[in-house]
């Protein structure tokens, strides 16, 4: 029996997570209009500068074994705070494709397909990119590369602008913090 | 009224596959049934199955070894639909998009494999009830394995679908939600049954499940028939900031 009890158990909560999920979806399809003012601004070339290793060398040489150690966290943090802002532009840029794809110009319904795979892309790799950002939090020596979300993270841009500018060319797509 | 042979017990077991039948062939007249084939299919061999399966234990002739005969050769046949219809799910959801398709069957498969080894475990561990009426109690556990299974595939597909904050269509978020729910309850009712529990109770559990396939037909339904809503087709509202400068900036990003 206590089997059949942490089945039962199982089945409540994954019924309560696929009700949840339903609940949720009927409240975006709401709150669908207005969905690109939730993208925040990242300074990418601030987060380049952040995830160069160059820069890591240069303080390892540079700072006392325990002081970079601290540094290098502080750093992994802010890294990781920018992955997470990337993270939420590209799920917010999933609904503006999506949206964006059952219109009936076929040149804007492609750019939106493209925009939804870059940001499925970027998301996906924001996750692995945290993933590996919190393992380094605990080995802080450890080498670590984030280029390919700030590459990712471009081309995604990219795709915006091409969208925003396929649907209306007088306003930006601005994913990206301007100096 | 709760009880086995009663109106309320007839009802529930009949009206749910009529319906189904008849959504068949309103995705037929609709044209549905290219966007959907395996729904399609789903829906006609599981009603034909359980009309089957009701036949069998109304018939008085039927022995109770040929009606469990027929109940394990349905459950299998429901099963491998059920399936292939979770795979038109995934492929809908999934298929369109590149970027996430190829790692969501990676994924899927290792999630397949896991429920497949857990709901065997599962199964190994279930008690026979009585040896000599072992056929119903190995049903029990075969339906409980394949709930599992299928409560955690579909658990997935939402789960992953939601992360990524992917967008179904109507009809496919309709046919998950009610394949989910039907199966979330009945892996707790099976699994209920399958590990000896409410041995004097059990007719509860056939209403609740009987019950439950009602209401994820008339999902179905509802569905199928109602229109999608229409979504945003005009110019995504963006802060203010001119794409020429944006232009400027980025292409010196590139080539620094």
């Amino acid at each position: 029996m206590n089997l059949a009890v942490v089945l039962v158990i199982a089945a409540v909560l994954a019924l309560s997570t696929i009700l949840s999920v339903a609940v949720t979806r009927s409240l975006q399809t709401r709150e669908s209009a207005g969905l690109a003012g939730n993208i925040r601004p990242i300074d990418v070339e601030a987060f380049r500068n952040l995830i160069d290793p160059a820069e890591d060398d240069y303080l390892r040489r540079r700072l006392p074994p325990g002081q970079f150690r601290v540094v290098r966290r502080k750093r992994l943090r802010a890294m990781a705070a920018y992955i997470q802002v990337a993270s939420t532009n590209a799920a917010v840029l999933v609904r503006v494709g999506q949206a964006a794809l059952a219109g009936g110009d076929p040149r804007v319904a492609e750019a939106a397909r493209q925009l939804v795979n870059d940001a499925l892309l970027c998301r996906r790799n924001a996750s692995v990119a945290l993933a590996r950002i919190y393992l380094a939090l605990a080995w802080p020596n450890s080498g670590f590369a984030a280029v390919r979300v700030v590459e990712r993270y471009e081309q995604l841009s990219g795709a915006a602008m091409l969208l925003g500018r396929l649907q209306n060319p007088a306003v930006a797509v601005r994913l990206s913090a301007l100096r | 009224m709760l009880q086995a042979h009663s109106f309320l017990w007839h009802y529930l077991w009949v009206a749910p596959n009529v319906l189904l039948l008849v959504l068949a062939v309103v995705i037929r007249l609709r044209n549905l049934h290219k966007q959907f084939p395996v729904f399609q299919i789903f829906a006609v061999i599981v009603a034909i199955e359980q009309l089957i399966v009701y036949a069998a234990d109304v018939i008085p002739s039927v022995s109770g070894a040929t009606f469990w005969r027929v109940f394990w050769v349905g459950l299998l046949v429901e099963a491998l639909v059920k399936f292939a219809l979770i795979g038109e799910i995934f492929g809908r959801v999934f298929g369109k998009y590149d970027s996430v398709a190829v790692l969501g069957k990676r994924v899927i498969r290792g999630v397949g494999i896991a429920l497949v080894l857990a709901a065997t475990i599962a199964a190994a561990y279930a008690p026979i009830d009585n040896p000599r009426y072992s056929v119903i109690s190995y049903a029990h556990i075969l339906d409980q394995t394949i709930f599992m299974i299928e409560c955690g595939l579909l658990l997935f597909i939402f789960i992953f679908a939601a992360y990524f904050k992917l967008g179904w269509d109507n009809a496919s978020f309709g046919i998950a939600l009610g394949l989910g729910t039907s199966a979330c309850v009945h892996l707790a009712t099976w699994a209920v049954m399958a590990n000896g529990g409410m041995m004097d109770k059990r007719y509860l559990l056939d209403f609740l499940n009987m019950a439950t396939y009602h209401v994820c037909v008339l999902v179905w339904f509802y569905y199928f028939l109602i229109p999608q809503k229409s979504a945003t087709t005009s110019a995504v509202p963006v802060p203010e900031n001119s794409l020429e400068i944006w232009n400027q900036e980025l292409e010196r990003l590139l080539h620094q």
